[in-house]
């Protein structure tokens, strides 16, 4: 994985002045989700004041070739609105916890977008001819005084400027008593799957009224909770088959074959904890943040507050790889507690070939790791290294010992500026990394396939 | 001492973070909560179980034990100074009827008194999580706790035996010193039992682990305070308060709960506020009870509600405690 990367920054804050006019505070502006399509031609990010902006790479041009491929507000909607639950008293925020699209089977492009309770399928059309020439209306749709139409004439189809129409197709409510985490849509193209902390329904994307519950791990007797589900995923190739990580850190392999109802997992990846590092946080740091299928299908990633993890699905003992995000954090857990940071639940991401992992971390860092060589990187998403064809640098957070000149020590590590989300393009080495209310997405001209 | 003054510090820290949730946007975050109560159940753990009876006395705000709370006119709550020292005579009396709690695992505890006294004690009391999670945390914390525990078998001795205790009928014969009354038939194991708990080892003796694990968690203070070995030697506090909470029967939870928390006692508030993670959830107003699908989780889970009602309570305490009362 090259090091040399070129910088592409818009603002989602710029594109909120442009746009819908929203005067939201700043915190709606926080991005709560990002995604690239299958085919990274669009980008959708998700915020906190339930909006979504979608971004569409152009084309790449002869005229401006050093702007090729470039990500530009393509659309921009409301999602989800707050809701209030008048029968448990308690508001629903409209912050949209993720999206995934849909694969593309006409020229409309379908996402589900899910906030703590419902689930939404919205259509997006583009719009870029209309009819002119109507006989019995003006240009303006006013209807025409009949004694001044002389002749008939047939409408034809003129090109306008393009307009991209979101539609919202379906709602899933009510499928949910507690806060929805993810959501995967299965490789079949026809369910998807929800999951909240302790249950994981089955959708059928045209039926609305009803869903299956295949897992539930909610105990008879609520004293009894002891884990949740953290994030779910479809198997990217088997339609049967779907993961689901917990708090306590395992994974659990389900096989929808199997049962109706998979509680009994197929295969339980774990790995056993290490006594040395125990701690009052153990438990809060082993908890699975996200897990993500590989590309080919093969592996697992997860993220727990402090590493990433690869997992061979045909081994369940232990991961096949580790890689320290942060293990600089390991003795500040207290103040991470005290602070909410250890509650921070960091993405995953893995690059098109499978063999670069990406995460996020703090200070507006994010790490890459390349599975290969074992080399890793940290850079960092800021405004002074993001002009455009700017050369991101790598960066260091010094742990005492040694320090060079531009290291970051750890003290001086800003723990409000995280990146939570990260996506990578399907196919190519471009990264989509949300820091708070701003998005970054860099390329990597040198080497733009995949290696 | 700098392990327990950091564990009281992450369970004031732990209840701040459970009463703050409450009023959130979006209702309880169920993840945060559960791991913030596997925190304050470790932190607490950690906390009741460290043989350090000078902090305890001390009370959460450096109150010098008795605590000033204590009311002249009623029996003393005991919880700070009641920690580590026998239960007076006539507090054993109770123990009897608080045995028999059905819902409380106590029997299940009984085989493991031997081993893993002090742990035992202290998830026993008010620790309805079962199972895996509790036996990892005790795991987890079974270094620190393996030298009090060789201390505290020692001090025992024929206490071990308590551990069978659950059977009920066997303690409603030790009240005083001798319960030894020829009232059993000599010869039934049942004597011999008493005969070796009652009188010999009692100047000796550590606060009974057993009987306390077998309390539910309404004798929350107490059980908790005498669970832990490593408590002052019996006697050796002149100011040591009568068990209020021992001579009760647990009519009514919320009473004893209530007047438990009269005395300012972390230990109290750990025992009521850890014990079960719905319970937590059950203190917000009106919303945000995640759990609630038409399911009661039992009375002692309803009982931690009705506390932060309790006005008298308030006005007893010291401001720490009260920020937590009032959660």
């Amino acid at each position: 994985m090259t090091s040399r990367l070129h910088i592409r920054t818009p603002s989602l804050r710029e594109v909120e002045s442009q746009g819908e006019g929203h005067t939201g505070s700043a915190t709606a502006d926080i991005i709560s989700t990002v995604e690239f399509n299958h085919t990274g031609e669009l980008l959708a990010t998700g915020d906190k004041g339930g909006r979504v902006v979608i971004f569409q790479r152009e084309p790449e041009s002869k005229n401006a070739p050093h702007s090729q491929g470039e990500y530009d507000v393509y659309s921009t909607f409301q999602s989800h609105e707050p809701e209030f639950d008048y029968l448990k008293s308690l508001e629903i925020e409209e912050k949209i916890n993720k999206i995934k699209w849909l694969p593309q089977q006409n020229a409309a492009h379908s996402l589900l977008s899910t906030n703590d309770k419902t689930i939404k399928l919205w259509k997006i059309t583009e719009r870029d001819k209309r009819p002119e020439g109507y006989n019995l209306k003006d240009e303006e749709g006013k209807l025409k005084d009949l004694s001044t139409v002389t002749s008939l004439q047939v409408p034809v189809l003129k090109p306008m400027d393009l307009m991209v129409e979101v539609s919202p197709r379906r709602i899933f409510a009510n499928g949910h008593t507690y806060h929805i985490n993810s959501i995967s849509v299965n490789s079949d193209c026809e369910t998807y799957m929800s999951a909240d902390d302790l249950r994981i329904n089955l959708w059928h994307l045209a039926i609305t009224d009803r869903s299956f519950n295949i897992v539930d791990i909610k105990p008879a007797n609520m004293e009894d909770l002891t884990e949740v589900i953290t994030a779910s995923e479809f198997h990217p190739h088997h339609c049967n088959l779907f993961v689901y990580s917990s708090s306590k850190g395992s994974l659990r392999l389900c096989d929808m074959r199997a049962a109706a109802l998979c509680d009994k997992h197929s295969k339980l990846f774990e790995e056993p904890e290490d006594p040395s590092n125990r701690s009052f946080f153990s438990e809060i740091i082993s908890s699975v943040s996200d897990v993500k299928f590989s590309h080919s299908g093969r592996y697992m990633l997860t993220r727990d507050y402090l590493t990433v993890k690869v997992w061979d699905l045909n081994m369940e003992a232990r991961p096949i790889e580790t890689y320290q995000v942060h293990d600089y954090l390991r003795s500040k857990l207290c103040s991470l507690y005290e602070n909410d940071c250890i509650f921070d639940k960091f993405e995953c991401a893995w690059n098109g070939s499978d063999s670069v992992i990406m995460t996020g971390a703090y200070n507006n860092f994010f790490r890459m790791f390349d599975r290969n060589t074992k080399r890793d990187v940290t850079l960092e998403a800021s405004r002074e290294s993001s002009k455009p064809r700017a050369v991101l640098k790598p960066r260091r957070v010094c742990v005492g010992g040694k320090r060079r000149r531009d290291d970051i020590s750890v003290d001086s590590l800003d723990f409000t500026k995280k990146i939570l989300h990260t996506a990578w393009h399907p196919a190519e080495n471009i990264i989509a990394i949300a820091a708070t209310n701003n998005l970054y997405i860099f390329q990597d001209k040198v080497n733009s396939d995949m290696h | 001492m700098e392990f327990k003054l950091e564990a009281h510090r992450i369970v004031s820290i732990s209840l701040g973070k459970i009463y703050n949730s409450r009023v959130q946007r979006g209702g309880i975050k169920l993840h945060k909560n559960l791991l913030v109560s596997l925190v304050l159940r470790s932190a607490r753990q950690v906390y009741l179980s460290d043989p350090c009876p000078g902090l305890y006395l001390a009370g959460p705000a450096g109150i010098p034990a008795p605590p000033p709370q204590q009311q002249p006119g009623e029996p003393a709550a005991g919880p700070p100074a009641g920690w580590g020292e026998p239960p007076p005579p006539a507090a054993r009396a109770s123990w009897p009827e608080t045995e028999p709690q059905p819902e409380r695992p106590s029997v299940s505890h009984a085989p493991r008194v031997g081993d893993e006294v002090p742990v035992t004690t202290v998830t026993g009391v008010g620790d309805v999580l079962q199972g895996g999670e509790a036996d990892a945390t005790e795991a987890a914390w079974s270094r620190v706790e393996r030298p009090r525990q060789a201390a505290a078998r020692e001090a025992e001795g024929p206490a071990g035996g308590w551990g069978v205790f659950p059977e009920g009928s066997l303690a409603a014969r030790r009240p005083c010193g001798c319960p030894l009354g020829g009232e059993d038939p000599p010869g039934t194991p049942a004597t011999t039992l008493r005969t070796a708990c009652c009188c010999a080892p009692r100047p000796a003796e550590d606060e009974p682990p057993a009987p306390p694990a077998v309390c539910p968690r309404k004798r929350g203070a107490a059980g908790v305070g005498g669970g832990p070995a490593g408590c002052p030697a019996p006697g050796s506090t002149p100011l040591k308060k009568p068990r209020r909470n021992l001579e009760q029967p647990p009519s009514g939870g919320e009473d004893d709960d209530a007047e438990e928390m009269e005395t300012g006692n972390v230990a109290n508030l750990i025992s009521i506020f850890g014990s079960s993670f719905s319970g937590l959830l059950r203190k917000s107003p009106g919303g945000g009870r995640e759990e609630e699908e038409g399911e009661e989780s039992g009375p002692e889970a309803a009982e931690p509600g009705q506390i932060c009602c309790d006005k008298p309570v308030l006005r007893d305490m010291n401001p720490w405690s009260t920020a937590i009362v009032a959660f």
